[in-house]
């Protein structure tokens, strides 16, 4: 058969073209990725000192810091994430090994995705209306449930997908051991997947670190430190979107620090787990 | 004992002695959904022997051993009808304790599946379902079944390493080592070396050898060399029917059934 020089040269160069294009796109994703970094690393690094950990917000043209909003963040996420995580790993793990094609488990993984990309906004709406009205006050609680409602699907849908991957022979070989199926779940399936659990987690943490709109709604805000859930909450995306608006240079410059903290400490912790659960290598 | 039937016969399955039949698979269907998988197979098992499964591919011989264990138990849709009697009871019968039933019908399947823990905790984590040992026991029920498997030479000095660190031939061993270590009575190998490469397989078959005196052991494979070597019965099977079963020698040498001496002879299978 005789090799058609034009047809390969033709290929060469739609390999080419195609490759140069993945490479273009990929640097435009990153430039950008560059460049938010460096407005945020530029503008928030200069405000980042010892008043941002000590202080809390303070009124425009006196001195102070992000403490209050820290500790509400830290606290709203933190009980968020608690919530979400055993929500979602539960329901992720009914969906892969219990619900199958069930009509109620593919119900459930149809809502589960609608959720997935609710309108954070109508999620804290939803939140206002069950328990911020009823009980007559914004709340840090209100703020962590509608936290958590954005976090539970991401985890429920990475962990029916992480424990989809689990080869059906390991499931069948805990249970021909004599092991009932929910302890090969939690002691085998779980610990096979611990660091797809993991991203789950972390996918689910990064994306309600720099929610805000939810949050307008339940935890509002507070001026002043408070470790009371109970009551309105201060948090680092809504001190951010306050004191961005304002035509105040001093309280611009603590939104650009605030968004830099909530910047570093996702990225932080992202490493910090990735570190903590590498899988065993072979010898 | 199998040459009662004369050539051809369409099948023949010979008897064993009643007083050494382990478990007695008595007329049994199986059913995935609406497909017809097994039609009345009939085989008994003999105590602290290997039997073989042969037959092509998609006859039943895996749907067999999984009924033994009813793993099968575990999916909605597929159920047997028939008997398995095991030491004087019918497994198949509802209510029967299934966890207590697999951990005396241990099972090997065709790909390792080390669970992520240690070597170590591979081979106690079934040995805790059921007892409490102290440290220094489990140590030695560890040791006990990685020796049977042939495996503690080449593991004794990484029990704390990962099991999914060990090389394919290797992990099987540890999955056979994880079976024993619950101290079964009956042992189900699907297919056990089909994944493994020549070398792996020689040893895996050693460590079978080796077993075969205390376990009743059923072994599932493709290979009819290995059929030959290790088992002392050997069943034939063909489109979800027990064609033939007896005594090995006797099936390799002087098949009784056409089905069977085709498949033997390699014209077909």
């Amino acid at each position: 058969m005789a090799v058609s020089t034009r047809r390969i040269a033709a290929r060469k160069l739609s390999n080419l073209a195609f490759v140069g294009f993945c490479l273009l796109v990929t640097a435009i994703a990153l430039t950008a990725l560059a460049l938010i970094l460096y407005s945020l690393v530029s503008q928030g690094l200069g405000g980042l000192n010892l008043d941002i950990f000590t202080k809390d917000t303070p009124a425009a043209g006196t001195p102070g810091g992000l403490l209050n909003a820290i500790i509400g963040s830290v606290l709203m996420a933190g009980l968020g994430m608690v919530i979400a995580v055993v929500i979602g790993i539960l329901a992720g793990t009914w969906l892969a090994e219990y619900a199958g094609e069930s009509r109620y488990g593919v119900v459930v993984r149809f809502l589960n995705d609608v959720l997935l990309s609710a309108p954070s906004i109508l999620v804290g709406l939803f939140v206002y209306e069950i328990l911020v009205h009823p009980f007559g006050s914004f709340s840090g609680y209100a703020g962590a449930v509608a936290l958590a409602l954005l976090a539970a699907p991401v985890i429920t849908r990475t962990t029916e997908d992480v424990l989809k991957l689990q080869p059906i022979a390991l499931r069948e070989s805990g249970v021909a051991l004599g092991t009932p199926v929910w302890t090969v779940i939690r002691t085998i399936l779980w610990r096979g997947s611990t660091s797809g659990l993991l991203t789950g987690a972390l996918l689910a943490f990064a994306r309600i670190s720099g929610e805000t709109a939810p949050l307008l709604f339940t935890a509002l805000n507070n001026q002043f430190r408070s470790f009371d859930m109970s009551k309105p909450m201060a948090s680092l995306p809504v001190a951010i979107y306050q004191d961005a608006l304002t035509p105040y240079n001093d309280l611009n410059r603590l939104a650009w620090t605030g968004a830099l903290i909530i910047a570093a400490s996702v990225l932080t912790i992202t490493i910090a787990a990735r570190f903590l659960s590498k899988e065993p290598r072979r010898s | 004992m199998n040459a009662l039937a004369p050539l051809p016969a369409d099948t023949s399955v010979a008897a064993i002695d009643k007083s050494r039949v382990k478990l007695d698979v008595q007329n049994l269907d199986f059913f995935y959904g609406k497909n017809h998988a097994l039609k009345g197979v009939s085989i008994p098992f003999a105590a602290k022997t290997v039997t073989a499964l042969i037959g092509p591919s998609g006859c039943g011989k895996s749907t067999l051993l999984r009924a033994l264990n009813r793993m099968y138990a575990l999916y909605p849709g597929q159920k047997a009808t028939g008997k398995i009697m095991f030491d004087g009871e019918d497994i198949l019968r509802r209510g029967i304790d299934l966890s207590m039933l697999r951990a005396k019908i241990g099972m090997v399947f065709q790909k390792p599946t080390p669970f992520p823990m240690s070597i170590h905790d591979n081979v106690a984590f079934g040995v805790r379902l059921y007892e409490t040992l102290g440290k220094a026991d489990m140590a030695i029920r560890v040791e006990e079944a990685l020796r049977r498997a042939a495996l503690w030479d080449e593991v004794k000095d990484k029990l704390h390493t990962s099991g999914l660190g060990l090389s394919g031939g290797q992990q099987q061993r540890l999955c056979v080592a994880r079976c024993i270590a619950v101290k079964p009575e009956i042992l189900l190998l699907d297919e056990p070396t089909s994944a493994l490469d020549p070398i792996s397989s020689a040893k895996l078959e050693e460590t079978v050898t080796q077993l075969k005196s205390d376990y009743t052991i059923i072994i599932v494979t493709h290979n009819l060399g290995q059929a030959a070597r290790l088992s002392a019965y050997t069943g034939f099977m063909y489109l979800g029917e027990l064609v033939e079963f007896g005594e090995t020698e006797g099936m390799f040498t002087k098949p009784v059934t056409t089905r069977a001496s085709d498949y033997i002879t390699g014209r077909f299978g």
